[in-house]
């Protein structure tokens, strides 16, 4: 037999300029131009005002010192980390998300992998660089309001700096998948590069790690060093060693990650964190450990709820609990650089302990899932959900556990280990709640059916802006102790004072949100009844969170085309 | 070359594939001569779908082969002779059926919507909406605009999961009819199904228990599904 080889790259080239030209024709460019108008407006006046929150004033000459000597060996725990992210999605088959059409069609077909994939690498990575660059550009506003330097060289070496780490981890990415590398192997080489990094920042007697270049680039307005530009170097390697392999790419991981990232974005847009959440884990293989970490006891349990809620923790993955640490970690460097001056790292803090909470609350979650299920148990659904909360806790208080001692570690101080440790603890708990509240939330009604339907456009979009913003919202509340503990030192008085009074806020933000989890679902049910009398039983229940996506399919045929199994 | 020195359109040796601890495929050896017409039976989550997929370079193999006319499977020149058509059609959204023709035409180096597509798509009663998005089509034209798909390409081995699945009596009739044209034009027929109208045609029988081929033969479908159980 003979078989037509190869089919020439620049018909997949052509075929795709095609897609795209009509993919263009309809797009309508003012609706376009608009929202991209209200982004950069909105974008625009959040930095500055955020940048604005950040001016309190130029570090001193021993902070700078200190900046200039060990900063570029923190920053490159960033880079490190970046790129740690980057081997194991690689691992995984990540970075690329292609359609899963071109799986089935382009990549089956007798074409260059290569050529066939580097067109969306090509666009995936344009679209990290001007993310990079925008991110970066963002936190040399921020780093010029406290260190010394033209504020153009800030900006332009925030935005070369943010190019660059997000080339890394695209790089790191694409050569993990062009190569196959095995996850343990991505694993342990993202581990050593970030143990490296750390052991950089935190002692003198190490080598300079290898990312450490990256915090040389980031602080040249400070003190030029050529040693920067071999993190550009080592960017521009990465990406070239990865988009030359990247034909690489195993079909499976590619089939696995097209289709969980339609899901993705599918609940991106309809903001339902919880199956992001979801899906992001089952894109990471981040699942559930067969066997518990610790086998519990036995027999009936005195609090179901307790129980169970523990059973699902004892079976998290190594890399969930790692995450917790990391994050807490990062929550606890966040909150000694706000008491230090920089006040919006109170915000990094607080969406860093959020983020680990949303993990925390994981076995609220799962019941959450299923609200069918839920509702047919002979309790009430608040009390069921509210009791659930109780290992959440728990864990989240070990997690502002490794805030406060990272903190403390960072500058070890007798007034701020102690507005540390209780700042931790406000911390844990207002997370806690603001994840919950995110959870038992769920996505919006995407029938706009239900409370969103008689309620006026403006109240509807308040009513959003809160359901997305407000729970993050809650865990950076989590911070007040610090805040007023800091306004209190700062005016000679003593800080400890501040603290607890910063607790109590905290605190008292706490019980709110998990007041709100355990009497949602009665406020719902009267709201419902109040609406469904106002509009003579007309607005439809809302109960249901995820009952699937609306079809697409339109045309069902008078003929008999569609012959299911029977059920 | 002679006939005799030709390799099968489908040789697996050893064909194994796990996740982890579960064993989705045992060690499977298995021979489709150029031209023969295969039944793969089995019941759910015996390994007929993660054959093919292996057969087509979806899945790769834990530990043994697949090879395509003597390539192995997933190479550049068993793509060019592969046809696999899945159990969930996958298309694309701004593509119409036409469209979607042109573009896997061009993409095996043939010359577009030409008239065997044309034949194949009228046989399967879809020539009516052939301008039509299958985005908005049922799971059953849906599953045609496939079929059109994966038929109207060259290929040498044809690999089919489930196809009759979704489709309404005259849609069957017809992908019998398309299964016998690919045949009779000497092309290895590999489909996985429990539909007894094609198994009745086939050459033999292969039967899957947990990812163990426990039966190959001419046993009749009763019988195959019995082993099976």
């Amino acid at each position: 037999m003979s078989v037509t080889l190869p089919v020439p790259a620049q018909a997949v080239v052509e075929l795709r300029r095609a897609r795209r030209q009509q993919r263009v024709a309809t797009i309508d460019w003012v609706d376009a131009l608009y929202k991209a108008y209200l982004a950069a407006l909105i974008g625009g006046f959040a930095v500055l005002g955020l940048s604005s929150a950040v001016g309190d004033g130029q570090v001193g000459a021993t902070t700078l010192a200190t900046v200039r000597a060990d900063g570029p060996a923190w920053i490159g725990v960033a880079a490190a980390v970046v790129v740690a992210v980057g081997l194991r999605s690689g691992s995984r088959g990540g970075p690329l998300a292609v359609e899963g059409p071109d799986v089935r069609h382009v990549l089956m077909a007798p074409v260059d992998r290569g050529a066939a994939l580097r067109g969306p690498a090509l666009r995936q990575l344009r679209f990290a660089v001007f993310g990079g660059a925008v991110t970066g550009a963002v936190a040399g506003q921020f780093a010029q309001r406290r260190l010394p330097g033209a504020t153009l060289a800030w900006l332009g070496t925030g935005a070369l700096t943010g190019v660059v780490i997000a080339t890394l981890g695209l790089g790191a990415a694409l050569v993990a998948s062009g190569f196959r590398l095995p996850r343990p192997v991505a694993s342990l080489i993202g581990i050593l590069l970030v143990g490296w990094a750390v052991g950089d920042g935190a002692s003198d007697r190490l080598p300079a790690s290898p990312s450490s270049a990256l915090g040389h680039l980031a602080l040249w307005p400070l003190r030029f060093s050529a040693v920067g530009l071999a993190a550009v170097a080592a960017a521009v390697v990465l990406v070239a060693a990865g988009l030359w392999w990247i034909a690489g790419l195993r079909l499976e991981d590619a089939e696995r990650r097209t289709g969980l990232i339609g899901q993705i974005r599918f609940a991106a847009t309809l903001q339902d964190l919880r199956t992001v959440l979801v899906l992001r884990r089952q894109l990471a293989a981040d699942l559930p450990r067969p066997r518990p970490w610790v086998r519990g006891r036995r027999g009936p349990a005195r609090v179901p709820s307790w129980r169970r809620g523990w059973r699902g923790v004892m079976r998290w993955p190594a890399g969930r609990l790692v995450r917790l640490v990391l994050l807490g970690a990062v929550a606890g460097a966040a909150l000694r650089g706000a008491w230090t001056g920089t006040t919006p790292l109170v915000a990094a803090a607080g969406v860093a302990m959020w983020i680990a909470a949303l993990d925390a609350v994981e076995p609220l979650g799962q019941e959450v899932d299923h609200p069918g299920r839920l509702e047919t148990y002979p309790r009430d659904v608040g009390e069921i959900l509210s009791r659930l909360l109780g290992p959440a806790v728990v864990v989240m208080l070990a997690v502002g556990a490794v805030a406060a001692g990272t903190a403390i570690a960072l500058a070890p101080d007798r007034t701020w280990a102690v507005v540390a440790a209780i700042t931790g603890l406000g911390l844990a708990l207002a997370a806690a709640a603001g994840a919950a509240v995110s959870v038992v939330s769920g996505a919006p009604d995407p029938t706009g059916t239900g409370q969103v339907a008689v309620l006026t456009p403006e109240i509807a979009g308040t009513a959003t802006v809160l359901r997305t913003a407000g729970p993050p919202m809650l865990a950076v509340l989590g911070t007040v102790p610090l805040l007023v503990a800091r306004a209190l030192d700062r005016n000679g008085d003593p800080a400890l004072r501040g603290a607890l009074i910063g607790l109590v806020i905290a605190g008292l933000t706490a019980a709110t949100g998990f007041g709100w989890v355990r009497v949602r679902d009665d406020v719902r049910r009267w709201f419902r009844e109040v609406s469904e009398q106002a509009t003579g039983g007309a607005a439809r229940s809302g109960t249901a969170r995820r009952g699937g996506a609306a079809s697409d399919e339109e045309d069902f045929d008078d003929d008999v085309d569609d012959e299911e199994p029977a059920r | 070359m002679s006939p005799h020195d030709e390799p099968p359109a489908l040789l697996t040796e050893g064909l194994t594939k796990t996740y982890g601890d579960l064993v989705a495929l045992q060690p499977l050896d298995l021979s489709v001569a150029a031209g023969d017409r295969v039944a793969l039976i089995g019941h759910n989550g015996s390994g007929k779908s993660t054959l093919l997929r292996m057969v087509a370079g979806l899945l790769e193999p834990t530990d043994g082969y697949a090879e395509v006319h003597g390539w192995p499977a997933g190479s550049l020149e068993a793509r060019a002779t592969v046809s696999y058509l899945s159990d969930e059609p996958v298309l694309y959204d701004d593509l119409s059926v036409r469209e979607h023709v042109e573009y896997v035409s061009r993409l095996f180096g043939g010359d577009g919507f030409d008239s065997y597509a044309e034949r194949v798509a009228d046989a399967l009663g879809l020539l009516p909406r052939i301008d039509d998005l299958p985005v908005r089509f049922s799971r059953g034209l849906r599953q045609k605009t496939a079929l059109v798909l994966g038929l109207a390409r060259p290929f040498s081995l044809l690999v089919v999961d489930e196809p009759f699945v979704g489709l309404d009596a005259p849609g069957r009739v017809a992908l019998l009819d398309l299964l016998d044209e690919a045949h009779d034009e000497g092309a290895a027929v590999v489909v996985a199904t429990h539909d007894p109208e094609f198994v009745e045609r086939v050459d033999r029988c292969a039967a899957l228990r947990d990812g163990e081929l426990v039966y190959e033969g001419t046993a009749t479908l009763a019988e195959a599904l019995k082993l099976v159980t």
